[in-house]
């Protein structure tokens, strides 16, 4: 172990068998999700492509001047108009007559609440963009205040408990039927505990000729208070239990699922985040809104059928299976 | 040839003339006639275009933002809450030194609501980093406008053309249009140096911290002192190829043997010149054409105000509570001068009140007459109107 | 100097003039961990090793990576108990990986297609050493000696080679064919003089041995039946089990047809016995043991030493096994055995906490039999070296076998009193011969053990999806009446279908995990193998030591240590 590496690392890293959208480099903490979504997305997305970036801690992390960690060309202009950003892009490449595609990146903020009429002037309008929503569910590049996202319940510094609150009072805005009542030809949800399954939605969405939506579930240790190295734990577990539903639609239509083979508690998924905490506590309201997080759970099982029926050989046990020799990126 | 048009007609078609790829907008009167027109020739299939219509000005300037970055020529317009809806993404578009021209049909802010002409939009985005160039008629609109794509583009700045909503826009003026042989040999083919390119990937919209925001923002005031020359040189360049010219960034029109000047923006101007030319027994006056209100030609108007003893500047804005937006600037400018003109600062015609011929008289008598008003007035308000308390 | 262009914008990639690596706590390495396969092997097989090459589909390199261990892959994966499969992993999981038959079946192929050991030609002038006995732990000696360069001179009392493994397996365990087989391959290796009917003391002193070879290794196994104990007196007449069942594999018939018989013991020998008595007609065969039937969650100690499959067959065939009983007395009338006392007795721990067996009062019965047979274990028979004997057992040092106070001499197998099966004794001849060769070499021992695996709780199961285990055929109990072999091993689909599910605990997969999941971009995937073995490489100039790779590792190869 630690022996010196054969190889120049630089060499190495040069020859790697993937586009590298996003460097090394740049500056999100210990195991962001939000990181690993981004350059999962752009991995399967590049290099022919232009991205517009709405302000949050992607664009902060990755562009602190004079560096940056993309190798894609790359905008930022405002918080809340990554949409629109975009639908100038796609119409002025569209002008050109070149092939090249545009994608749009925000977090939840950027998607459920101030870029929202954007977005949904963006879809309407039909441009031929992928908005790709990293949802991290806060405000977290401000300091992890509530969004439209926040899940029920949850802890952030905007929607502190104690003793007339239990977290945030409000459910988490359902971002993909408002989608889906675009009638746009693809809109999906993604995790990044399922990379395949999420880099595959990208090509899809790519391939899709029209405005496209891609909701991928991008944990934050900072923000949701779990350990760095539990990112992917924490966001397969929110696929497990139901309390992020996997799912693709086309024209407002549900056509797949991830399916559950065994669902599991919600607070197998909850005990590993800081901003759950108060709901282990041993009083009455606490245990009431721990059901009411597992009703919501099971509301999402029952509604997209997410136990799936028939033997299923894609599934939150098998998407994501590893063998020997990996070729996860054939 | 000169052809009857309406200014919003003049604008669309002088629009298409520069061959944007994109244009973006939401409608807002007055401005509506301008992007009609434009919508009309890209479905007629005279301009080849991505005609954008948006869901809100923010999302009208950031496509235009969008377009201009992935390397098309792009055009925006809009006027009064739809410039303030935009605010924070005309700051963005300056600061990233994005190209690209918006038409502002100049009108008042809400509340209360009015729809009517006054320039508190434009002035509203005095610090927003583009170049801000008004228009005194409608034939200035056009030659303008055409002037702008290649200031913008040289300049790596944006360009708001400023033109009086309803006195110009819903106008109809004789003017003369330039034909496409005449703009295409104008305006070269558009190119923006730091674009969005997959085979040469730069990041747009960075971080800049305390250690480069300074110098950023010097860089970008250095690119607007220096954008005056290019300015100057559009107009000229232009002059040689239609045979009219709009007056550069400042220019002194009327009796320039007036001790007496008269500063304003926009169309304004050619009413108190008919009212001037009206009246023989009136005093006469150098009337300065304030063209360019960003960047702000100081030393041109030094040179324009040379030789007055008054200097009255008439705005069609305020700023509540301290006066005039223009005036001070003036006043600043003319410090410098060996014998500065004294300096009186009015507002007229606010929220589209209408301009007639005695608003020289009333101007002048401000200044001359036996009761002056305060330093600064809204000239032609009345304030028996308003309750004692207020008046 | 930097100069900032119009609207600072930056230039792809340049990033990575910012090294993120000084921020880490923790750094990722590599480090393989034995898989509990692997550890509990008593032949010493990384059976995750070829697990590996098999699902590559290298077969030849599959059997290599046995060989390297063991010799006699196609005997042990019939006759092992394979505590390798009781270790597995995958048995929290789902079920154990059938390693055994994945073991056979590449003995088997090994045999089929003829590929020869990898094993060097030594050279005229090689060292050479000795091997007494050719049972599996003097089979084994003589492979690795070989190995390692050595000449081998190997002598065997007997006309044929093998030890127990010929003379007391049943052939429906192990056919004569295999063993003939895999024996004639091994043996055939240069630079091995095999010497039969060549007896330690009668027909070479061990002095000889000693002064014409660097060491010598002593594998005389257990061929001295014990005809009693000091639990019951047993007639002068009586016949071992050891001595039947070696009667009954030589010449397929026992000397007498009894209707009913009780076999004292709990060992191999005893349940071999039992279920060739069954196959002789014999109709009520009884098992009389101090412990009980070996099954999963019964302690080692307190488990028969008959592994949990024979037993099973034994059970299933119509023995009847006496669980935590002991003889009291024999029933005799005249010279004739008819019967004999039980008592419950189980062993419990004394105030000096040592084991004791206690027999319960008041728990007598009586039970009815035409014959008793003890098969309570064997002595060596130290014949030339009796003075290495002590109560019957040969005392080794358990890691290295070497023998107390003999310096270049080594033991190993069923000499020990302590070990009693075919892949212990081959453990112990790899081992003895890596420590034959280090004595020769002038190098010290160290203390030796076997590795630590790697507990389930490191892997990262959420990348696997259950499968069942595949199953060789077993013959069905009313048709096991010859010498027909009861197991009827994997083919080759199953054998890659078991490879397939292995979970390569310990061990780096290739699987892309830790490259698909670092936010970082800082793990680096290599086209030709890394220097810790593994396909990827951290690049600690930007590994912030998040973890993620080492938590979503499926093998738990990654490992966080401090900086």
């Amino acid at each position: 172990m630690n022996e010196q590496p054969l190889h120049d690392l630089d060499t190495l890293r040069a020859r790697q068998p993937r586009f590298r959208g996003l460097e090394s480099g740049h500056r999100a903490c210990q195991g962001c999700g939000e990181a690993l979504a981004a350059r999962l997305t752009t991995e399967a997305a590049g290099p022919d492509v232009v991205v517009a970036n709405a302000t949050g801690c992607l664009e902060v992390f990755t562009t602190p001047w004079p560096q940056s960690a993309w190798r894609l060309p790359w905008i930022h202009s405002v918080f809340g108009n990554t949409a629109a950003v975009a639908a100038g892009m796609e119409a002025a490449l569209k002008q050109q007559g070149r092939a090249t595609q545009v994608l749009a990146f925000a977090g939840d903020g950027g998607t459920f609440d101030i870029g929202f009429q954007a977005l949904s002037g963006m879809m309407e309008r039909g441009h031929d963009v992928l908005f790709v929503c990293f949802d991290n569910e806060a405000y977290m590049n401000t300091g992890v205040q509530r969004s439209g996202s926040t899940p029920h319940a949850a802890m952030t510094t905007t929607s502190p408990p104690g003793e007339l609150r239990m977290g945030k009072r409000h459910m988490k805005k359902d971002i993909l039927s408002i989608i889906a009542a675009h009638h746009i030809p693809y809109a999906a949800t993604a995790s990044v505990a399922y990379p395949s399954d999420l880099r595959k939605k990208v090509r899809r969405a790519m391939d899709t000729e029209g405005a496209s939506f891609l909701q991928i579930h991008s944990p934050c240790p900072l923000g949701w208070g779990h350990d760095g190295a539990k990112t992917i734990e924490v966001a397969r577990l929110a696929v497990q239990t139901g309390l992020f539903p996997v799912i693709e639609m086309e024209r407002g239509e549900l056509i797949g699922t991830l399916p559950i083979r065994e669902p599991r508690p919600v607070s197998d998924y909850l005990k590993l985040q800081n901003r759950f905490r108060h709901l282990f506590a041993s009083e009455y309201r606490a245990r009431k809104e721990l059901e009411h997080l597992q009703a919501i759970a099971n509301r999402n099982i029952e509604r997209f059928e997410l136990r799936g029926v028939g033997p299923e050989t894609y599934d939150t046990e098998g998407a994501d299976t590893v063998h020997r020799g990996g070729d996860r990126w054939a | 040839m000169a052809l009857a048009l309406e200014g919003s007609q003049a604008l669309a078609r002088t629009v298409a003339l520069c061959r944007p790829q994109v244009v973006a907008a939401y409608p807002i009167t007055p401005q509506t006639h301008i992007v009609e027109g434009i919508a009309k020739l890209v479905a007629d299939g005279h301009l080849a275009c991505e005609m954008v219509s948006v869901e809100s000005e923010h999302s009208a300037a950031s496509v235009a933002l969008g377009a201009a970055a992935a390397g098309s020529r792009a055009y925006t317009a809009s006027a009064s809450q739809g410039i303030l809806l935009m605010a924070e993404v005309l700051y963005d578009i300056s600061g990233l030194r994005i190209p690209l021209v918006m038409t502002c049909a100049n009108r008042a802010l809400s509340g209360p609501l009015n729809i009517w002409n006054d320039q508190q939009d434009s002035m509203s985005m005095r610090d927003s980093g583009w170049i801000q160039l008004y228009c005194a008629t409608n034939q200035e609109a056009v030659d303008t406008t055409v002037q702008a794509f290649r200031i913008a583009e040289r300049c790596e700045l944006p360009v708001m053309v400023c033109v009086d909503g309803f006195t110009l826009t819903h106008t109809l003026e004789p003017l003369e249009l330039p034909t496409a042989e005449q703009v295409d040999g104008f305006l070269p083919v558009y190119s923006f140096r730091h674009g969005l390119d997959p085979a040469d990937p730069r990041s747009l919209g960075t971080l800049v911290g305390p250690e480069h925001f300074s110098e950023v923002r010097h860089a970008h005031h250095q690119a607007m002192m220096r954008a005056q020359t290019e300015i100057e040189q559009a107009d000229a360049d232009w002059a040689a190829v239609v045979g009219r010219h709009c007056g550069g960034l400042v220019e002194a029109r009327g009796d320039p043997e007036a001790r007496l000047g008269i500063l304003t923006l926009g169309s304004v101007l050619g009413t108190l010149e008919d009212a001037m030319d009206s009246d023989p027994e009136l005093p006469r006056a150098r009337f300065i054409k304030l063209r360019s209100f960003r960047p702000f030609p100081a030393e041109a108007l030094r040179r324009a105000c040379e030789g007055l003893d008054h200097l009255i500047v008439l705005e069609r804005a305020l700023s509540p509570g301290a006066g005039g937006i223009v005036g001070p600037e003036v006043q600043t400018a003319l410090i410098e001068m060996e014998e500065p003109p004294r300096v009186h600062n009015y507002a007229a015609g606010l929220g589209g009140r209408d301009l007639s011929l005695d608003l020289y008289s009333r101007i002048v008598q401000a200044v001359f007459g036996a009761e002056r008003p305060r330093e600064f007035a809204i000239i032609d308000a009345e304030p028996d109107l308003l309750p004692e308390s207020d008046r | 100097m930097i100069q900032i262009p119009p609207g600072a914008f930056a230039r792809p990639g340049t990033s990575l003039e910012f090294k993120t690596g000084t921020w880490r706590a923790e750094r990722p390495v590599h480090q393989r961990r034995a898989a509990p396969c692997h550890s509990a092997c008593p032949a010493g097989e990384d059976a995750q090793a070829y697990l590996a090459k098999v699902e590559m589909g290298d077969m030849r390199g599959a059997w290599e990576t046995v060989v390297a261990a063991n010799p006699l892959p196609a005997i042990t994966g019939r006759v092992c108990h394979h505590p390798c499969e009781s270790a597995c992993n995958r048995a929290h999981y789902d079920e154990s990986i059938t390693i055994h038959g994945v073991e056979r079946f590449l003995g088997d192929e090994a045999l089929r297609q003829g590929w020869s050991y990898p094993v060097p030609i030594p050279s005229a002038d090689a060292p050479r050493m000795a091997v007494v006995g050719s049972g599996p732990a003097g089979l084994a000696a003589a492979y690795h000696l070989l190995r390692g360069g050595c000449r081998v001179t190997l002598i065997e009392a007997m006309p044929a080679a093998g030890g127990t493994v010929r003379t007391a397996i049943p052939h429906y365990r192990l056919p004569p064919d295999v063993l003939e087989q895999e024996l004639d391959h091994m043996l055939a290796l240069p630079g091995l003089d095999f010497r039969l009917r060549t007896q330690l003391g009668r027909d070479v002193s061990l002095e000889e041995l000693r002064a014409d070879h660097e060491a010598v290794f002593l594998g005389p196994g257990r061929r001295k039946g014990r005809e009693g104990s000091a639990d019951f007196a047993v007639p002068g007449n009586l016949r071992t089990g050891l001595q039947l069942l070696e009667a009954w594999v030589a010449g397929g018939t026992l000397p007498e047809q009894p209707r009913s018989v009780a076999i004292v013991g709990g060992g191999n020998t005893a349940v071999d016995l039992a279920r060739v008595l069954r196959r002789e007609g014999v109709e009520q065969v009884h098992l009389i043991s101090h412990q009980r039937v070996p099954a999963p969650g019964v302690p080692a100690d307190d488990a028969m030493r008959a592994t949990y499959r024979e037993v099973s067959q034994a059970l299933e065939e119509g023995v009847t096994i006496h669980e935590h009983r002991g003889v009291r007395r024999l029933i005799l009338r005249g010279e004739r055995v008819v019967g004999m006392e039980l008592v419950h007795m189980k062993k419990l721990e004394d105030a000096d906490g040592r084991l004791r067996r206690v027999a319960f009062e008041g728990t007598e019965t009586v039970l009815h039999v035409d014959q008793v047979i003890p098969a309570i274990g064997q002595d060596v028979d130290g014949s030339g070296f009796e003075s290495l004997v002590r109560r019957g057992y040969m005392e080794v040092e358990p890691w290295w076998g070497t023998v107390d106070g003999q310096s270049g001499i080594f033991s190993g197998g069923d000499a020990r009193s302590d070990h009693g099966t075919v892949s212990e004794a081959v453990g112990d001849g790899r081992r003895a011969a890596a420590a034959m060769l280090r004595y020769r070499a002038g190098k010290q021992l160290e203390p030796g053990a076997p590795p630590e695996p790697i507990p389930y709780s490191d892997l990262n199961l959420s990348y696997f999806e259950t499968a069942p285990a595949s199953k060789e055929p077993v013959l069905p109990p009313e048709q096991r009446l010859g010498l027909e072999e009861i197991e009827g091993g994997l083919q080759a689909n199953a054998v890659r279908h078991e490879a397939h599910r292995c979970l390569s605990c310990g061990d780096c997969l290739a699987c892309d995990n830790c490259w698909t999941l670092c936010p970082d971009q800082s793990v680096l995937k290599t086209r030709e193998v890394a220097a810790d073995g593994s396909h990827y490489v951290f690049d600690y100039d930007f590994c912030k030591g998040c973890g993620i790779c080492a938590h979503e590792c499926p093998t738990g190869y990654i490992r966080m240590i401090p900086e």
